[in-house]
């Protein structure tokens, strides 16, 4: 079913570094990771050894409670490293590519079952975890546009993958209905969580699938010819990215060749150099994951990040009439600029319009939770985001079911913890409360 | 904007007030000079990697810098009122540079006070607590000057500032956490404690350049206490050359900072829209019931007389003390506005509605966010009532 949704409440940060529309052919390269801890509830047992060959679709690991889910080799190689974290934990898997031999794929189509290699791409509400095949979710929902800052356009990604995108959503209907979601209105719109609110918010005790619309051809691809090839259209941009523009890459691809072209500073350090000025952001920048310059792509991002680190103490910034300073307040000079831009005055003054420089400085100390009423202008849910926050930091379990913990996911309160003035690390605040409740569900 | 000396310097002396340097002890304070001087340099780490440029400290100084048309123009009518109640009090030179330094000259004590007393403790809790030192007081003590008569002896105002910082607020956790507007407790101190500097006709106008000597004069609303109408015209009441707390008077320099309040998103428009609605509602109300002068003052004289407006904009608004809700905070500023009214009219003996109101408000809001939020409560369970049986039901049995 097609769903057209407006949203009003949100926020779209004008971050700059946006992706042109020129691709990057890069299927071609040549070490991956597959990053178990990248899916959430999953409990990786690790099947392959170091130097073992794997063909494309393969399982390198599988869940050590339900063994039918699996995830796959992206492509056909070897086994270059199995790395390993704290008290052992499995945190990648990393395969290195090699020419396939012929004949190795059985060309048939297949269906979509829990042991499909696809199946991982299907996350489940509440708490974002890989799709419980015995669950029987009350709709599964993709969205067709991400309203993420710099986020690849859809429609452009999914370009010549209509057919495998339609198969797609074909096999998937076979479990429940499929929303695909046409969203407008400002981020975040774009986000699943708005989207499965506006249709058919979750009870306690139901649960919904998501599709990331570009694994959705993926899945397509895989039910129409039995090959597994992972493909993504990746946007690469930010205001410190060299030349912002697509990549056509399999997923979980190292990210090195990438950080090469686009690193303004090369001298990065796990590039040879030393001094980190540079953040690369797996994912957006609103809740994405910070990557080495010889990392991996986040298992289901479709996005990479540039931005400046901002450690450095600006005099007196809490003064200052900030021209440049990008806030969702009016606090700041640029605000009333900003909003003489859009009557057309400005440009009449000859005042050119406000370019605001963004980095990872959190401008400000942390506070008690002092202000209110910002969150609900960025938040489109009917839920109290405050007083759900709250319950979430004194851990009263009851109250945050009462308020609707299960109809989000930390991304939902990404803007909030931007326009925060008090600093509040709020997504690790959600987090953790769906942490302990996901436990819970299913000790 | 960097400046590097300043950076050297702080980089220089930062090892002393450091955990284990020399004076350790005295992290607090540092980091408070520190932050005010150069924004800190830290970094995000997770979640959002990118965070929006305003912060608390900016949100203060906004507040500060919409207090200061009221502020100057009320240093201003301090020189102006007691140059009408003595017109020869200036000589020959009365000007408008004159009665302002007049009135600079009053009132620069009480903020020197203010400021002194209330940080002091800020410093002392904050320090004792390891906690940085929260900005908030910054707008508190240059509110409480700004909302007592000209005359308040400066040790009652040390009193009540020290009683609203830790009365008030500190013994809740600091600001933040604190339920009554610490400058409204401040004032309430000192009515309560010492009614006799607080309201009469004998304390709104100074009668020399110190001392608590005062030069009689009624402010409308004691006339009206007294059962006649205002003396001052509307217009005077507009700009606000009547007497009254220093820095109440104005109802369009206060209007000037609430635009600012407005526009820069600080203030709730909710908020500060509805005690107005309330106030002009209940108005009306006793216009409709008439009888005496009081029941018979047109609606708007109550936003133009006292402390409605200044209240209205600069302390039914604090976020910390207000309705959290957006539904809650109409109700909030409805009954602020109405009770405040309620109060003047119905209760002459009882000069100034507007700070009961808001302190009782205060203490009502969370009941208030209490009740918003269980009608949200209910109508999520009630989703899960009219869904139970469906499909999704057993998922998580299963």
């Amino acid at each position: 079913m097609n769903h057209c949704i407006n949203v009003n409440k949100g926020l779209d940060i004008p971050l700059g570094g946006d992706a042109e529309r020129i691709v990057v052919d890069m299927r071609s390269a040549e070490r991956y990771a597959v990053k178990p801890p990248d899916v959430v509830g999953f409990t990786p047992r690790l099947l392959v050894a170091e130097g073992d060959a794997v063909a494309a679709g393969q399982p390198l690991v599988e869940d050590k409670r339900d063994p039918r889910l699996t995830l796959p080799s992206p492509v056909d190689g070897r086994v270059a490293a199995v790395v390993r974290g704290e008290k052992r934990r499995l945190e990648a898997v990393v395969i290195e590519k090699q020419q396939a031999t012929s004949g190795a794929h059985a060309a048939a189509p297949s269906p979509l079952k829990a042991e499909s290699p696809v199946w991982w791409m299907i996350k489940e509400r509440p708490f974002g975890t890989i799709a419980n095949p015995d669950h029987k979710p009350k709709g599964i929902f993709v969205t067709l546009r991400d309203t993420n800052p710099l986020a690849p356009d859809l429609a452009f990604a999914l370009k010549g993958r209509e057919h495998d995108f339609e198969a797609g959503i074909a096999a998937l209907s076979a479990f429940a209905e499929v929303h695909t979601v046409q969203p407008t209105g400002p981020h975040p719109a774009g986000n699943v969580g708005t989207q499965i609110a506006a249709i058919s918010p979750i009870n306690k005790g139901e649960c919904v699938w998501m599709v990331n619309a570009q694994d959705v051809a993926t899945i397509g691809h895989w039910t129409l010819t039995g090959e597994y090839r992972p493909e993504r259209l990746v946007a690469v941009g930010g205001p410190a990215a060299k030349a912002p523009k697509y990549y056509r890459l399999l997923c979980g691809t190292s990210i090195a060749r990438i950080a090469e072209v686009q690193l303004m500073n090369p001298a990065y350090p796990s590039l040879g150099g030393t001094e980190k000025s540079t953040r690369i952001i797996s994912g957006s920048v609103l809740s994405g994951t910070a990557v080495e310059a010889d990392g991996f792509l986040g298992m289901y991002d479709q996005q990479l990040t540039f931005i400046e680190e901002g450690d450095h103490p600006e005099f007196m910034g809490w003064l200052m009439p900030g021209l440049k300073k990008f806030s969702f307040s009016k606090t700041f000079l640029s605000g009333f600029t900003g909003l003489v831009e859009k009557t057309g005055l400005l440009k009449q003054s000859g005042i050119p319009a406000p370019t605001y420089t963004f980095d990872t400085n959190l401008h400000g100390g942390r506070r008690p939770l002092m202000f209110t009423g910002n969150f609900e202008r960025v938040f489109p849910f009917d839920i109290y985001p405050l007083q759900l926050l709250k319950a979430c930091i004194v851990g009263d379990v009851e109250l945050q079911e009462q308020l609707g913990i299960y109809e989000v996911e930390p991304e939902d309160f990404a803007l909030c913890e931007f326009v925060d003035p008090s600093k509040t690390e709020i997504q690790t605040i959600i987090r953790e409360a769906l942490e302990v409740l996901r436990k819970e569900a299913t000790a | 904007m960097r400046i590097k000396w300043v950076e050297q310097m702080f980089d220089k002396i930062e090892p002393t007030f450091s955990e284990g340097g020399k004076l350790g002890w005295l992290h607090s304070t540092f980091d408070a000079f520190h932050t005010f001087a150069l924004t800190p340099k830290t970094i995000t780490r997770s979640g959002s990697h990118i965070r929006d440029a305003v912060d608390s400290k900016r949100s203060i100084i906004v507040v500060i810098i919409a207090l200061l048309p009221a502020l100057l123009f009320g240093m201003w009518n301090i020189g102006y009122q007691t140059y009408q109640a003595n017109p020869g009090f200036f000589n020959s030179q009365s000007s408008f540079l004159n009665f302002w330094w007049f009135g600079f000259v009053r009132m620069l004590p009480m903020i020197v006070v203010s400021y002194l007393v209330g940080l002091g403790i800020e410093f002392a809790f904050a320090q004792g607590r390891h906690h940085e030192v929260n900005e908030g007081y910054l707008a508190t003590g240059l509110l409480i000057p700004m909302i007592v008569p000209v005359t308040t002896p400066l040790w009652q105002l040390a009193l009540a500032v020290a009683f609203a910082v830790i009365i008030g607020k500190e013994v809740f956790g600091g600001s933040g956490m604190n339920f009554l507007n610490p400058a409204l407790v401040a004032r309430a101190f000192l009515f309560f404690a010492y009614p006799t500097h607080m309201s009469g006709d004998k304390v709104w106008i100074a009668s020399g350049w110190w001392g608590n000597d005062a030069i009689a004069g009624a402010t409308p609303m004691g006339q009206l206490a007294t059962g006649n109408m205002p003396s001052a015209s509307v217009l005077d009441m507009l700009i606000g050359t009547i007497p009254g707390s220093t820095c109440e008077t104005s109802f369009i320099a206060i209007a000037l900072g609430a635009l600012l309040l407005l526009f820069t998103g600080i203030a709730s428009w909710r908020i500060m829209l509805s005690v107005f609605l309330g106030g002009g509602l209940m108005g009306l109300l006793f216009n409709a019931i008439g009888g005496t002068t009081y029941l018979d003052l047109p609606f708007y004289y109550h936003f133009l007389i006292g402390g409605f407006a200044f209240g209205a904009v600069f302390m039914a608004t604090d976020p910390v003390t207000a309705a959290q809700t957006n539904t809650g905070k109409w109700i909030y500023g409805l009954l602020i506005g109405a009770f405040a009214v309620l109060l003047r009219v119905a209760n002459p003996a009882y000069p100034e509605g507007m700070m009961l109101s808001i302190l009782f408000m205060n203490c009502m809001a969370p009941l208030i966010d209490h009740c918003v939020v269980a009608r949200n409560i209910k109508s999520r369970q009630s989703r899960i009532s009219r869904t139970s049986g469906s499909t999704g039901k057993e998922a998580h049995n299963g």
